[in-house]
C-alpha cells in the first residue's frame, strides 16, 4: 500500500514515528480489555428488552425469578425513582417505568452467577404490554396526528433550529444557476470490535467503581452520580483498554453502566455486563439518520451565492447527543466554502426506533455527502470543472466564515490540488470515474461546556528520573498516549521511552470533557505541553537550588554555570527529601479564549480547524451497477504532524470507515425492528473491499495547536463520502442520492427504475 | 452434550448406529455452529478417507470432507471441474474455507451454497452410505427437501463423496457470483455452467442459477433454447434474456429486490456461459 507521496511530503519523518509500548500488549494478547476483567465474587447481569416498538407496561410478572438457583437479584423500573437523565435532554430512565418506546428498550434486569443463568432468568420474566401505535419515519412523526413518544416534546419534535445568514431569498432571485436535491443517509454504527462491557463494584469504602473503557469517563461519572444520587467523589471510572470507540463510545452505554451499578448496589457484589453484538446494534447509539433537502445558487462564473437546507434527522426513541450531531450536520459544512447567504431549518424527530448518538465526525460526513454531491451537480450545470469550482470558493487562512468560525490556518486549496493531482484529475483514464470533495472540521471544540473549554494535565518527575503524565484525555487506539508522549518528550528534551501517560482512572487524572470534538491533540496535547513546560521550569529551579548555581537543562541532564552535571533522579530525590515525600509536579492548563456567540449562534466554536480534500477513482459496471473503488487519496491539513505513523493509521482507518458509509453500511428496519443486527448482515467493508489509500499531509504550522498540530481523527472520514459519490456519478453518468451507494441503486438509476 | 471423534468411515457409521436419533455429524462445523446443538456430535473432520480427490475411469471423485481451500487449490479439480474450484475459492473467507467442507455445503441445504451450485451444474452424483453400510447414489440436486432442509437424514446417513464426470476436450465449466462485498457475503445470485461445444455449436449444457428454488436447480428452458445454437454474442444475449425470464426469484430487505435479482440472474448466466464456452474451445481468457 502506498504510504506517502514523496514529492508532496518531501521528507520522510521517521524520527516522529512513535508507538506507545501499549501497542505491543495489544498485538501479543496481553492487554486487558473489558471482557478480560474479573473480580472475585462477580455476578453477571442481563437485560430484558422490549419486543415492541411502542407499548405501555401493564404489569411485570417476575414470578419466581429471584428464587431460581444462581439468581441473586432482579430489577425493574418500578423500584427506581422516576428521575430522568440524559446528555442533552433528560428523556431517559435506567429502566422503563411505564412506557417502552423502541424494540430493545430496557425493561428489567437480573444478576446471576453466570451469563447463561442470567439469560434464562430474564427470559422467565413475563411482561404484560398494551400496544400503542408507533411511528418510524421522522417526517411522519413530525405530523400533528402522529403517535406521540414523549409528553414533554410536542409533535415528537426533539429539537429545532432555524438559521439565517444574509438574505438567501434575494440571493436565489439573483442566482444564474440553481441546483437542488434531496439526500438521505441511514443510521450507521461505529462497529468497534469490542461490544460495550462494564464491571460495576460498590462498597462503603471505595464507593461505586465502574470498570469500563469509555471515551469521556469524567462526563459519564457526572451523569451517573446525578442520576443515581450518589456523591460525585464516590463514583469512579477505571478503564481497561478499549477495543475501539470511533466517537460511538463518547458516553459508552449509560444504561448498561447504570443497570450494572444498581445491581451491584443491590447485591453487594461486583456485576459484569456485556452487550452481545446483536444488542450493540439494537441499543448501541448509532449515528442519526438524516434526510437533507438542499438548494444552492451560483453566479455564472461559479461564485456560490446561497444555500438553503431543510433537514430532518431521526432521533430514535431517546436523544443522547443527537441534537448536537444535528447541529453540526446542519451547519459545519457551510464553512468549507464562502457561502454568504444561508437559510437552514433542521428538525430532530423522535421515532420508535433505535436511539441514536454519534459516530466519528458528528454528522459532518452526511453533510459532506449532500453538499459535495450538489456542488458537482452545480458544476455540471455551470459547465465548470468541479475542482476549479471548489478552488474558486474555498476558505483560506485569515477568513471568518459565514457562521463566525475564525480560520487561523488553512491549506484547503493545497489539499484540493494535491488530491486532484494524485488521482490524475487532469490525466483521466477512460472508463474510470473521478470525484473530489472537501471538508472542514473543528479541531478542539469549545462549545460542549462554555465554562470548561480547555484541558489540564500533570507531569510528574519520578524518583528514577522517568516522567509520568496524567491526563483525562483518553487513548482508545487512536494514539493519544503516543502523541502526548512525543509532546512531553519535545518539551523536556528526553527520550519518549522515559515517559508514560496515564489517563484511565478518574481518581488520578485531571477532569476532562473527554475524547470528542477532536479535542485530544489540540487541547489535551496543549495541556500536556504546558504541564511539561512547567515541570521543566521546576526541575531547573530545583537543580539550581541544589547546586546553588544557575543551571540549564539539555537532553534530560542539568548543567550548572560552573559545569557541574546532575541527572534527573538526583533532582527528584533532592526535592523528595526537601519536602519529605512530595514529587515535582508540573501542572499544565490550557484555557482557550472564550467562544463568543450571539443569539443566532454566530461565533467561533473551536480552537482551530482542520481541513481536508479527498479524491476517489472508481469503476462502475453498467450492466450490474457494481462499483469498484480503486483509489482514495486523502490530502489533509492537520497542521504539523506530531506522530506520522499514527497519523497514517488514522487516515487508513477513517477512510475505510468513510467508504463503509459511502457504499456498504446502514441500518435496515422492518417496522421498527433492526433487520440487520449482526456483522453478517450489517456489512462493513472487508479488507478486500478497501482500495489503495494514499495519505498526503500538507504541513502548515497552526498558531494555536501544540507544535503547530491540529486534529485528524474525525475529519478523515468526512470527505470520503462526497469523493466516492462524485466519482461514482462521474463513472455511471447517473447519481445516487441515498446512502449507501450500492450496485442495485446504481443500476436502478441507470435503468430508470422507480425505487419503491 | 457428548462430542465423539470418528477416525474412520466405519467408526462413524458404528457411532451413528448406536446412537439415538438426536446425534448429528459435524465436519467443519461452520454451518452447524449457527444452529441449535444436538445432544451428541460425531466429528468426521479427521477421517482421511473422506478427503480424497482422485480421477478414476473418467470420473473425478471428491471426498465429502474436502475443504473449500483444498478443493479450490486442487489442480485436478481446476482442470477437470473448473466451476467447482472457482466456487470453493469464493466461499466466505479464508478461515471459513480452511475448515468448511463440500459435504457440509451440500448437506446444509442452503439454496445458493456456492459449491453446491457448481456441483449441480457439473452433474455431480452424491455417494451416501447408511448405518448398515448400504450405498446409494443420488444426483446432488435430489438431496434437497425444501428451503434449508436436506433430504438426507444426517443422523443416519453419511455422505462419502461426489462423482463428477471429468470435463474432456470440447467441454468447459465456469462459476460466477455477485455479492454485496468481496468476502463474507452470501451471494445475491450465483451461477454455474457446464457446456460442450462441437464445431462451434452448443451440444450439451447444464445451467444453474441460485437462489431460485430451494435446491440449486437447472434452468431447463434456457438450456433447451441454447442447445444447437452457435457459441456467439447473439446466443449469450438470448441466454441472458431467457434465464432472467425463466428464474422465479424472491427479493429480500437484506440482499436485494426481486427485480434486481432477476436481472442479475440473466447477466450472471450469460457471463458464466461465455467463460465456460471459451474454456470449451480452448480459448484464451482475459485478465
Ligand atoms: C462466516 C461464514 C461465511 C460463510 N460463507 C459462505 C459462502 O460464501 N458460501 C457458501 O456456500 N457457504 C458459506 N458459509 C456456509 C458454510 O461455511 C459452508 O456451507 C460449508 O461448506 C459447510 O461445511 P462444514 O464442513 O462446515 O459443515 P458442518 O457445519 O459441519 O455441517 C453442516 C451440515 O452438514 C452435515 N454434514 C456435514 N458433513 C456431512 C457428511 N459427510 N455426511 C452427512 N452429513 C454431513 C452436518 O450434520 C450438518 O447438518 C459460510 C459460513 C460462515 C460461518
Amino acid at each position: 500500500m502506498p504510504i506517502i507521496t514523496e514529492n508532496i511530503t518531501r521528507e520522510k519523518k521517521t524520527e516522529t514515528d512513535f508507538q506507545s509500548p501499549e501497542v505491543w500488549t495489544k498485538v501479543t494478547g496481553k492487554a486487558v480489555y473489558g471482557n478480560d476483567f474479573k473480580l472475585p465474587g462477580m455476578l453477571y447481569g442481563k437485560i430484558l428488552r422490549s419486543p415492541h416498538p411502542h407499548a405501555r407496561i401493564k404489569k411485570i410478572n417476575l414470578g419466581s425469578v429471584e428464587a431460581m438457583p444462581g439468581v441473586y437479584a432482579s430489577l425493574t423500573g418500578a423500584e427506581l425513582p422516576e428521575r430522568p437523565y440524559g446528555i442533552v435532554f433528560d428523556d431517559e430512565l435506567p429502566l422503563a417505568a411505564e412506557l417502552v418506546r423502541y424494540i430493545g428498550d430496557e425493561v428489567a434486569a437480573v444478576a446471576a452467577v453466570d451469563n447463561e443463568t442470567a439469560s434464562k432468568a430474564v427470559e422467565a420474566i413475563n411482561v404484560d404490554y398494551e400496544m400503542l401505535p408507533a411511528v418510524f419515519s421522522p417526517r411522519e412523526a413530525l405530523k400533528p396526528d402522529a403517535p406521540q413518544l414523549h409528553e414533554k416534546f410536542k409533535d415528537n419534535l426533539a429539537w429545532e433550529r432555524n438559521l439565517l445568514r444574509g438574505d438567501s431569498d434575494k440571493a436565489f432571485r439573483e442566482a444564474d444557476v440553481i441546483v437542488e436535491n434531496t439526500f438521505t443517509i441511514p443510521s450507521v454504527h461505529s462497529t468497534y470490535l469490542e461490544p460495550t462491557v462494564c464491571v460495576a463494584a460498590d462498597d462503603p469504602y471505595n464507593g461505586l467503581i465502574i470498570h469500563t473503557a469509555v471515551q469521556s469517563p469524567d462526563a459519564v461519572r457526572v451523569i451517573i452520580a446525578k442520576a443515581l444520587e450518589l456523591p460525585l467523589s464516590k463514583v469512579r471510572i477505571v478503564g481497561p483498554v478499549m477495543g475501539g470507540g470511533f466517537g460511538g463510545r463518547v458516553y459508552g452505554n449509560l444504561k448498561l453502566y447504570m443497570i450494572a451499578s444498581l445491581l451491584a448496589i443491590k447485591t453487594g457484589r461486583p456485576v459484569k455486563m456485556q452487550l452481545t453484538r446483536e444488542e450493540e446494534f439494537l441499543v448501541g447509539r448509532p449515528m442519526i439518520a438524516a434526510e437533507m433537502h438542499l438548494k444552492m445558487g451560483f453566479k455564472n462564473d461559479g461564485t456560490i451565492l446561497a444555500r438553503e437546507a431543510d433537514i430532518v434527522t431521526d432521533n430514535g426513541a431517546y436523544s443522547a447527543q443527537a441534537p448536537w450531531v444535528s447541529k453540526t450536520l446542519s451547519e459545519r459544512n457551510d464553512s468549507v466554502y464562502h457561502i454568504p447567504n444561508i437559510k437552514t431549518r433542521v428538525r430532530l424527530a423522535y421515532t420508535n426506533k433505535v436511539p441514536t448518538g454519534q459516530y466519528r465526525a458528528y454528522g459532518n460526513q452526511a453533510a459532506n455527502f449532500a453538499t459535495e454531491s450538489l456542488l458537482d451537480m452545480g458544476a455540471v450545470k455551470l459547465g465548470i470543472d468541479p475542482l476549479k469550482l471548489r478552488l474558486k470558493n474555498c476558505v483560506k487562512t485569515g477568513d471568518t466564515t459565514v457562521h463566525g468560525l475564525k480560520i487561523k490556518s488553512c491549506a484547503l486549496a493545497e489539499c484540493l490540488k494535491a488530491a486532484a493531482e494524485e488521482i490524475g484529475w487532469y490525466d483521466r483514464k477512460k472508463g474510470y470515474g473521478y470525484g473530489i470533495s472537501a471538508a472542514i472540521h473543528a479541531s478542539g471544540s469549545l462549545v460542549f461546556d462554555k465554562n470548561f473549554r480547555g484541558a489540564a494535565a500533570l507531569a510528574r518527575l519520578e524518583l528514577d528520573g522517568r516522567i509520568s503524565i496524567f491526563s483525562g484525555e483518553q487513548d482508545y487506539g487512536q494514539g493519544a498516549h503516543a502523541t502526548f508522549t512525543l509532546i512531553a518528550s519535545r518539551v523536556l528534551g528526553i527520550s519518549p521511552e522515559m515517559i508514560t501517560v496515564y489517563s484511565r482512572d478518574t481518581l488520578s487524572s485531571p477532569h476532562s470533557i473527554g475524547a470528542l470534538g477532536n479535542r485530544q491533540t489540540t487541547i489535551g496535547g496543549k495541556a500536556v505541553q504546558m504541564a511539561a513546560k512547567r515541570l521543566r521550569e521546576l526541575i531547573v529551579l530545583t537543580a539550581a537550588d541544589m547546586l546553588e548555581d544557575p543551571v540549564v537543562m539539555e537532553k534530560g541532564t542539568l548543567r550548572s554555570a560552573s559545569d557541574r552535571i546532575v541527572e534527573l533522579p538526583l533532582v527528584a530525590y533532592h526535592y523528595h527529601s526537601l519536602t519529605c515525600g512530595l514529587s515535582l509536579i508540573g501542572e499544565g492548563r490550557y484555557v482557550p479564549e472564550p467562544s463568543e456567540y450571539d443569539e443566532t449562534g454566530y461565533g467561533n466554536i473551536a480552537v482551530t480547524y482542520s481541513f481536508a480534500a479527498h479524491g476517489a477513482v472508481v469503476e462502475v459496471d453498467k450492466t450490474t451497477g457494481a462499483i469498484t473503488v480503486h483509489k482514495i487519496v486523502a490530502a489533509h491539513d492537520s497542521g504539523k504532524i506530531i506522530n506520522q505513523i499514527s497519523a497514517i493509521g488514522q487516515v487508513f482507518g477513517g477512510t475505510t470507515q468513510g467508504l463503509g458509509m459511502s457504499c456498504y453500511e446502514g441500518y435496515l428496519f422492518n417496522k421498527g425492528e433492526v433487520a440487520n443486527a449482526s456483522l453478517a448482515d450489517y456489512r462493513i467493508p472487508t479488507s478486500l473491499d478497501v482500495p489503495d489509500i494514499t495519505p498526503i499531509f500538507i504541513e502548515n504550522e497552526d498558531p494555536e495547536g501544540p507544535y503547530g498540530a491540529k486534529g485528524l481523527g474525525e475529519i478523515v472520514q468526512i470527505p470520503v463520502l462526497g469523493a466516492v459519490a462524485n466519482a461514482v456519478a462521474d463513472a455511471a453518468g447517473v447519481r445516487v442520492t441515498d446512502l449507501p451507494i450500492t450496485a442495485e441503486k446504481v443500476y436502478q438509476a441507470l435503468s430508470g427504475w422507480e425505487c419503491e | 452434550m457428548s462430542y465423539l471423534k470418528a477416525e474412520s468411515i466405519g467408526q462413524a457409521l458404528t457411532l451413528l448406529k448406536e446412537s439415538a436419533p438426536e446425534s448429528r455429524l459435524i465436519a467443519g462445523g461452520t454451518d452447524l455452529f449457527l444452529q441449535e446443538f444436538p445432544e451428541r456430535l460425531i466429528d468426521i473432520g479427521s477421517i482421511e478417507e473422506l478427503k480424497w480427490i482422485e480421477e478414476k475411469e473418467g470420473f473425478l471423485e471428491v471426498g465429502a470432507g474436502v475443504t473449500h481451500t483444498i478443493a479450490g487449490g486442487s489442480d485436478l479439480i481446476s482442470d477437470k471441474a473448473t466451476a467447482l474450484a472457482e466456487a470453493c475459492l469464493q466461499v466466505g473467507s479464508p478461515q471459513v474455507r480452511n475448515i468448511g467442507t463440500l459435504g457440509g455445503n451440500v448437506m446444509n441445504a442452503a439454496p445458493a451454497a456456492d459449491a453446491a451450485v457448481a456441483l449441480v451444474a457439473l452433474g455431480a452424483v452424491a455417494v451416501l452410505m447408511d448405518k448398515d453400510k448400504n450405498i446409494r447414489r443420488v444426483n446432488v440436486d435430489q438431496l434437497y427437501a425444501g428451503y434449508n432442509c436436506s433430504a438426507v437424514d444426517c443422523s443416519s446417513e453419511l455422505l462419502l463423496k461426489f462423482m463428477i464426470e471429468s470435463c474432456k476436450s470440447g467441454e468447459g465449466s465456469a462459476f460466477v457470483r455477485f455479492a454485496a462485498r468481496r468476502a463474507l457475503a452470501l451471494p445475491m445470485v450465483n451461477a454455474a455452467v457446464r457446456v460442450k461445444i462441437k464445431n462451434g455449436i452448443i451440444s450439451e449444457i447444464y445451467l444453474v442459477a441460485a437462489p431460485v428454488k430451494p435446491a440449486p436447480t437447472r434452468l431447463l428452458k434456457t438450456e433447451e433454447l441454447l442447445l444447437g445454437k452457435s457459441a456467439c454474442e447473439e446466443t449469450w444475449l438470448k441466454a441472458e434474456k431467457s434465464a432472467a425470464g425463466e428464474a422465479e426469484v424472491r427479493g429480500s430487505l437484506l440482499r436485494c429486490s426481486a427485480d434486481y435479482r432477476k436481472h442479475l440472474v440473466g447477466i450472471l448466466v450469460s457471463r458464466a456461459i461465455q467463460v465456460a464456452a471459451l474454456r470449451a474451445i480452448g480459448g484464451k481468457e482475459e485478465g
